[in-house]
């Protein structure tokens, strides 16, 4: 028999025991009865879909009976929940806008994550390259760890998000929910009702929004013979997009710094030399002063540079999707055993994941780690591990088991 | 009640419906030499429609320029035909957008409000060398600028403030262009009893053929609405064939085809099932790809196919016929033959 990684049946177990303490914290999403739910069986099998659920106790005793690695509800709300895609009757659908660590750059993934080809069993730490660099496979596998230092960017972007989506997108704080993925980031939910119609193209403008997409910097006041103040207290964009300009002109980030030096055009170089010029402008006005420095073309490149850093990152393809399945909130992530926690959007700031989150309490368990990172859960850091047992309490002994890192015993 | 005045300008709106249901009047009575100047106005709007793309002139009598605007849709819904719907829904809202210019910020607010529920308020901003004179509800704003191109309309080049988009009275009035397009595109497409008086049906008959006789040069700028797959240029029924006979597309192959089908106006799902059922495609990637070429993802630009001479190029210019030689493009091939076939009804049966 393989090596079970993960000791599946030790972890339903695990999981069937904490929904029946705690199945009630589960909250059922606004309007249940008209959402889809997925659930993913510890056992590998296929995800349980096309269900649904008339109110919570029904949606608790399922829960406590399956005890699922994974649960999922509809962001969309349809006619026919339980029938199959095409005849489900869509109504309209939550926005819900995915921040993920897998698809941030953060230093530390050398530090933690790895990959392996499938083909010549080479492997590396870090992200896994688009090919194989010694047999040229494309097949590569990829693990990826939560780090402090991943979920603090990820909170970043929340943050980032949610001033967006209340100063620009007047959202109110009654209908933002701000949910930590159990896992590498938060998930933030619009259900607004005004929201739910709203089809994928009007979707896209809003994360193309959100993430600076398709910025015309002519269009936020660029342009030759516009007089007016300081663009950096504008509306919307206009102030947001003048600041990010400010900030990264101010202290410029060695990559621009570097491609200056290596000679991209006289452009970026006279960007150097006029720093101090265009700082000025900008906190003066008007903003079409700033194109004695810069062409219009430089300035846009630049500015797309810029708006990085004030745009939020969000997964787009997720975003855009209005038949999405979502971790139901309250719920354990089977890739971590770690819950899947509302935040509140005053309390995002100080919220701590790896504390928070952490469903299991209990003594050692001894288990055999084939290969671990350093992690901290709680107060406690565990780890590297390398082909060793170790005596770990609960919580850390999950976690290592849903990452299928480790399994039962010596 | 809505003055007769109001109505004829804006006879869509939902008050002059009420002021037609108000004077009660009969179908049987039509026919009466009274109405006489009713019904060729109304005859006249669809001729316009056809000819102009816009609406103009009108009747001196308010009430039966009104009156002439229900006449006019219930002629073009008799047709039809969803290529004249399109074409009289957009020739009425030109019309009412040039109406609408001229009105006070508080009319065009009313009317946005009142009829298509529009969260606006008017609200004078002066930013840089722009004069805004409106704040609309940005969901309002993406469910009628979503079909524009132009960069100015992009959500991400606009100021979005709590929830509202600015917007000066040009642009408001263009966005509710939109709206009334939408509107009279509804009405005229509901269908009407075909059993019409004599006076009708010969007002019909005109409408068709003038109709017939404009096609061709109105199909120029605009493609036929549906997919005439007797009007595909030679390369595209090769590779179409292909596709559909399990055989093997060649990248290139691919991209040309589905964007060809995409820009005649074929719906993304129906090539993301064209591709699948035909071959052993994954059915998400195929998606993926098919609203990526369609602006749907990635760039948002609109791919069109390859011209011919890029297709030469790379060798899938498959028997190429005589009026290969008179174009250069795939689309301009699918025009001119799509417009020919319009032209005689023998034709039209062999698609």
């Amino acid at each position: 028999m393989a090596e079970d990684w993960g000791s599946t049946s030790f972890l339903e177990e695990q999981f069937r025991r904490y929904y029946r303490a705690g199945v009630a914290k589960v909250d059922p999403p606004l309007e249940m009865e008209r959402r889809e739910f997925g659930f993913l069986p510890f056992d590998g099998g296929v995800m349980i879909r096309h269900t649904s659920f008339s109110d919570p106790s029904q949606l608790h005793a399922f829960i406590m009976e399956k005890a699922p690695a994974h649960i999922y509800y509809s962001s969309a709300y349809y006619r026919e929940p339980r029938a199959d895609m095409e005849s489900k009757g869509w109504i309209g659908a939550d926005m819900v806008f995915d921040i993920d660590a897998d698809h941030m750059e953060t230093p530390c993934r050398m530090n933690h994550d790895a990959w392996r080809c499938n083909l010549c069993g080479a492997e590396g730490m870090g992200r896994a390259p688009e090919r194989c660099p010694k047999c040229g496979g494309t097949t590569l596998e990829e693990e990826t760890w939560v780090c402090d230092i991943c979920l603090d960017k990820a909170k970043g972007e929340a943050q980032k998000l949610l001033d967006i989506l209340i100063q620009d997108f007047g959202i109110p704080l009654e209908y933002l929910k701000v949910n930590f993925t159990g896992n590498r980031g938060y998930h933030i939910h619009i259900t607004a009702p005004w929201i739910r119609g709203l089809d994928q193209r009007a979707r896209r403008e809003i994360v193309d929004y959100v993430t600076g997409s398709g910025m015309r910097i002519e269009l936020l006041g660029f342009r030759p013979g516009v007089k007016g103040s300081s663009p950096l207290h504008g509306l919307g964009w206009r102030g947001r997009a003048s600041k990010a300009l400010y900030d990264y002109l101010a202290k410029p980030p060695p990559r621009l710094l570097e491609e200056v030096r290596r000679g991209r055009g006289k452009k970026m170089r006279s960007i150097t030399d006029s720093r101090d010029e265009i700082l000025k402008v900008l906190g003066e006005g008007p903003p079409s002063g700033i194109l004695k420095y810069l062409g219009r073309e430089s300035l846009n490149r630049l500015m797309e540079e810029a708006v990085r850093e004030q745009a939020a990152a969000v997964d787009t393809v997720v975003t855009m999707d209005i038949h999405r399945l979502i971790r139901l909130p309250n719920t354990l992530n089977g890739k971590t055993g770690l819950i899947a926690q509302p935040v509140s959007v005053e309390g995002l700031e100080d919220y701590d994941p790896l504390s928070s989150s952490i469903a299991f309490k209990g003594g050692e368990v001894p288990i055999y780690v084939r290969r671990a990172p350093m992690f901290r859960l709680g107060g406690e850091k565990y780890g590297p591990f390398k082909e060793e047992p170790a005596s770990l309490p609960l919580a850390a002994a999950i976690f290592l088991l849903c990452r299928k890192a480790a399994r039962i015993g010596r | 009640m809505i003055s007769e005045r109001e109505a004829s300008k804006y006879p869509f709106l939902k008050e002059a419906a009420s002021l037609l249901e108000h004077l009660e009047i009969d179908i049987e009575n039509l026919t009466d030499q009274r109405y006489r100047p009713i019904l060729d106005r109304g005859e006249e709007r669809v001729i316009q429609a056809i000819r102009y793309g816009v609406v103009g002139g009108g009747l001196k009598d308010d009430l039966a320029e009104f009156l002439s605007f229900p006449i006019a849709v219930m002629l073009v819904s008799m047709t039809r035909d969803p290529f004249l719907e399109r074409r009289y829904a957009l020739a009425e809202a030109v019309r009412a957008r040039r109406l609408l210019e001229s009105e006070d910020e508080g009319r065009i607010a009313e009317i946005a409000r009142g009829e298509f529920r529009w969260r606006i308020k008017v609200q004078r901003r002066e930013i840089e060398d722009t004069i805004y004179s409106f704040e609309l509800h940005f969901v309002d704003y993406l469910r009628n600028s979503s079909s524009f191109r132009e960069d100015k309309w992009r959500l991400i080049n606009r100021i979005l403030t709590e929830g509202y988009v600015l917007l000066t009275k040009a642009e408001a009035v263009r966005l509710l262009q939109v709206e009334v397009e939408e509107l009279i595109r509804r009405l005229s497409s509901r269908r009407v009893e075909s059993n019409m008086p004599e006076q009708i049906m010969e007002r019909l008959g005109r409408i068709k053929r003038t109709l017939d006789e404009s096609r061709s040069s109105i199909g120029d700028s605009a493609l036929p609405s549906e997919v005439i797959h007797g009007a595909f240029p030679p390369c595209i029924t090769h590779s179409y064939r292909t596709l559909t006979a399990g055989g093997r597309l060649s990248h290139i192959e691919r991209f040309t085809l589905s964007s060809f089908l995409l820009n005649i106006g074929m719906e993304p799902e129906r090539i993301v099932q064209l591709f699948v059922s035909a071959s052993d495609f994954d059915e998400g990637l195929t998606r993926y790809q098919i609203e990526h070429i369609s602006g749907l993802r990635g760039s948002r630009t609109r791919y069109t196919p390859p011209n011919c001479m890029t297709m030469r190029t790379h060798g899938i210019c498959h028997n190429p016929d005589s009026l290969c030689g008179k174009v250069k493009h795939p689309l301009s091939y699918y025009r001119r033959r799509a417009s020919e076939l319009r032209m005689s009804p023998k034709a039209r049966k062999d698609r």
